[in-house]
């Protein structure tokens, strides 16, 4: 009988970080049950798309970043959004379409982000920020200031032209991008060895674009936050674009509606036995000293941040059509 | 090819300009120099514009005054440097993306209306970009260089889009684009770059993105046009018999509802001009404007004037045939008028 794997030993995360990190796997983990739980009693409008499995790219990736950087992310980095400030209310609100979820509800689910924060919201249109963020690098680059931009991106956008031409471009010019890639297997019901013939995406980056690459162990909180945070830092000392591809193992269908039966028989129930990220980190932390009711009182801060957000935000108020047309510009020609 | 190496419109005039007078072209290089001297954000992105000066020539001089910080020549890559210019924006930036031709546009098009136009509405992100789009025909470009393709933007929620006819708006609407908060579409009519001349606009100057201009008054019937139509407009009107009201649109998207309404009303019978294919560009929208809200003050079924929906084509006897002249606005204007 196989048993997790605690994260490996990484010396230079610290205990503040490794408490950080499980907080926001756990945030991520207790909120994505629940807004699914949420979905399956017809309670969230449209879909539910979750990162299970991938928890620790995102927590990691996403504490990897300082303060004045910016970030996109995509549909399995709740976790990055919590490390940027974003409330469990403001992505409940955002899952329920209110008025005052982070897009006003036009838009829904993981499609969100926060201009205040430098946070760009998920465009569904899967490559498309890896050309963005290397403009917003590029920004950084012409006014000598020391900000990274991170996007993160799988196997399928991988095979989009857009991510092709971004990262080229990333390259040509040098800029301080991370390219984050959550190699999770599949994209929505299609193996990876169906998108490409060398699966192993550091080595293209590399090979193709001169761009340093790092695998690392996507389930394994400590070492992303570790591996991100070297290639972030230099990003940001002016050696150029980076890029991590962090391996793991996408836990859930694409979205609440697809039970995934495309997976083979036994994958995810192996995959989680020894390396579920939030149970990895949580026996990291046990051999690290601390009390199994430590840990559990961990778990119950996070089921209670959750909680509260979900209360919160069901007393949002609902949009008003007669707003629908505010906002189209920032400057509307006729006003 | 001209002396200089760059493309040109066959047929352009050559010989000096008169005193004080610009070319069309040298009124945007003009706004691009003015815009880059007043703000650090504003930087250029695209093919061959730093040292080769853009296959048009436009930004001949620039990079030399303002270094390739600034002027960027970017890979053959449309999709990528339009996204990295809204990421750039995003950033507050202020670039200006040249696009070689206004048909490559369709490279570009994801980044432009997922995420340059989407942003605002749905975030309160501003995305300031300004893509300036070489467009039309008149110059045997063919299928793939000679096509006006504002007519894939027009209607789409966020973009803003312009298409100068004269050479201060050619100025002043580049100026008020890269001021904009709003992703701007600038489409620069490649037949006018060296063909149409006038004063040097004074510096500064903007032309307000969103309301039409009437170029010419008139009693008896209406010319909406933009683009190459303004001057064609404004020639067939000396020919005609009748007086002819030449609406300018300028701003193409968002409409100029009112200004267009109200030269309807007053003059009772309307010819849309446009170069872009009958079923594109702009005049959809505003033939079915004037259907909805002025159809009681009609004297003549709303008549339309642009190419058959065909891609340009190259020869000399198609091509001609193919794009709006003087003589077929006339004969446009003749049949509205005795209708």
């Amino acid at each position: 009988m196989p048993t997790i794997e605690p994260c490996a030993q990484t010396a230079s995360v610290g205990r503040e970080d490794r408490l950080e990190l499980f907080r926001l796997v756990l945030l991520q983990r207790i909120f994505e049950e629940r807004v699914m739980a949420l979905y399956r009693q017809g309670r969230v409008p449209g879909s539910v798309y979750t990162g299970r499995g991938q928890e620790a790219v995102a927590a990691g990736a996403g504490l990897a970043l300082g303060p004045d950087d910016v970030v996109a992310p995509l549909n399995r980095e709740l976790a990055c959004h919590f490390a940027r400030g974003a409330t469990t209310a403001d992505v409940f609100r955002n899952f329920f379409g209110k008025a005052t979820s982070p897009t006003f509800g036009r838009d829904g689910n993981m499609h969100f982000g926060a201009p205040e924060r430098g946070v760009f919201p998920l465009v569904s249109m899967l490559g498309d920020l890896v050309p963005l963020v290397t403009g917003a690098a590029l920004a950084f680059k012409r006014r000598g200031e020391r900000r990274v931009a991170m996007t993160f991106l799988g196997e399928g956008a991988f095979s989009v032209g857009d991510t092709h031409e971004g990262l080229n471009l990333a390259a040509v010019w040098k800029v301080p991008a991370v390219f984050v890639i959550q190699a999770n297997r599949y994209s929505y019901s299609t193996p990876v060895a169906r998108q490409m013939v060398n699966t192993n995406i550091s080595e293209r980056i590399f090979g193709g674009w001169s761009i340093p690459a790092e695998r690392v162990d996507g389930t394994d909180a400590l070492a992303v936050l570790a591996t991100v945070r070297a290639a972030v830092e230099r990003a940001r000392d002016g050696h150029g674009p980076q890029a991590v591809e962090a391996l793991s193992v996408r836990m859930h269908g694409h979205a609440a509606h697809d039970d995934s039966r495309y997976v083979p028989a036994g994958m995810r129930e192996e995959f989680e036995e020894r390396f579920d990220p939030v149970r990895r980190l949580a026996a990291r932390l046990a051999l690290d000293g601390l009390e199994a009711g430590e840990i559990e009182a961990l778990r119950k801060a996070a089921a209670a941040e959750v909680a509260a957000g979900l209360a919160e935000a069901e007393q949002a108020p609902a949009p008003d059509p007669a707003t629908l047309e505010d906002g189209v510009y920032a400057a509307p020609p006729f006003a | 090819m001209s002396s200089t190496g760059h493309l040109e419109a066959p047929g352009a005039p050559a010989g000096d300009p008169a005193a004080g007078e610009v070319t069309y072209l040298e009124a945007i290089r003009a706004a691009l120099q003015d815009a880059m001297r007043e703000d650090d954000r504003v930087f250029l992105l695209g093919e061959d514009i730093g040292v080769f000066g853009g296959a048009f020539g436009v930004t001949a001089g620039l990079l030399d005054e303002f270094g390739e910080e600034r002027v960027i020549d970017t890979p053959i890559a449309e999709e990528g440097f339009v996204g990295a210019a809204i990421g750039a924006a995003w950033m507050g930036e202020r670039p200006v993306v040249e696009l070689q031709f206004a048909d490559f546009i369709a490279c570009a098009f994801d980044p432009i209306v997922t995420v340059a136009a989407k942003t605002h509405w749905r975030s309160g992100q501003a995305i300031p970009v300004t893509i300036r789009c070489p467009t039309g025909g008149g110059v045997r470009g063919g299928p793939f260089h000679a096509g006006s393709p504002e007519g894939w933007f027009v209607g789409t929620a966020g973009l803003k889009i312009v298409c100068p006819g004269t050479v201060e708006d050619a100025y002043g609407l580049l100026r008020a684009a890269i001021d904009d908060p709003d992703p701007v579409l600038y489409f620069e009519h490649k037949r006018l770059y060296r063909s149409l001349r006038g004063p040097a606009p004074a510096a500064g100057h903007r032309t307000p993105i969103g309301p039409a201009s009437v170029a010419r008054e008139g009693s008896d019937a209406t010319v909406v046009t933009y683009g190459s139509g303004v001057t064609q407009a404004l020639a067939a009107a000396e020919e005609v018999d009748g007086d002819v009201e030449v609406v300018d649109l300028r701003t193409i998207w968002p409409l100029d509802e009112a200004t267009i309404l109200a030269s309807v009303g007053k003059t009772s019978r309307v010819l849309v001009l446009q170069e872009a294919a009958r079923s594109t560009g702009a005049a959809g929208g505003i033939l079915s404007l004037i259907a909805r809200r002025s159809f009681e003050h009609l004297d003549a079924p709303p008549a339309l004037h642009a190419p058959p929906d065909t891609p340009v084509p190259f020869a000399p006897e198609l091509e001609d045939g193919y794009v709006p002249s003087v003589a077929s606005v006339v004969a446009a204007l003749d049949e509205l008028l005795t209708y």
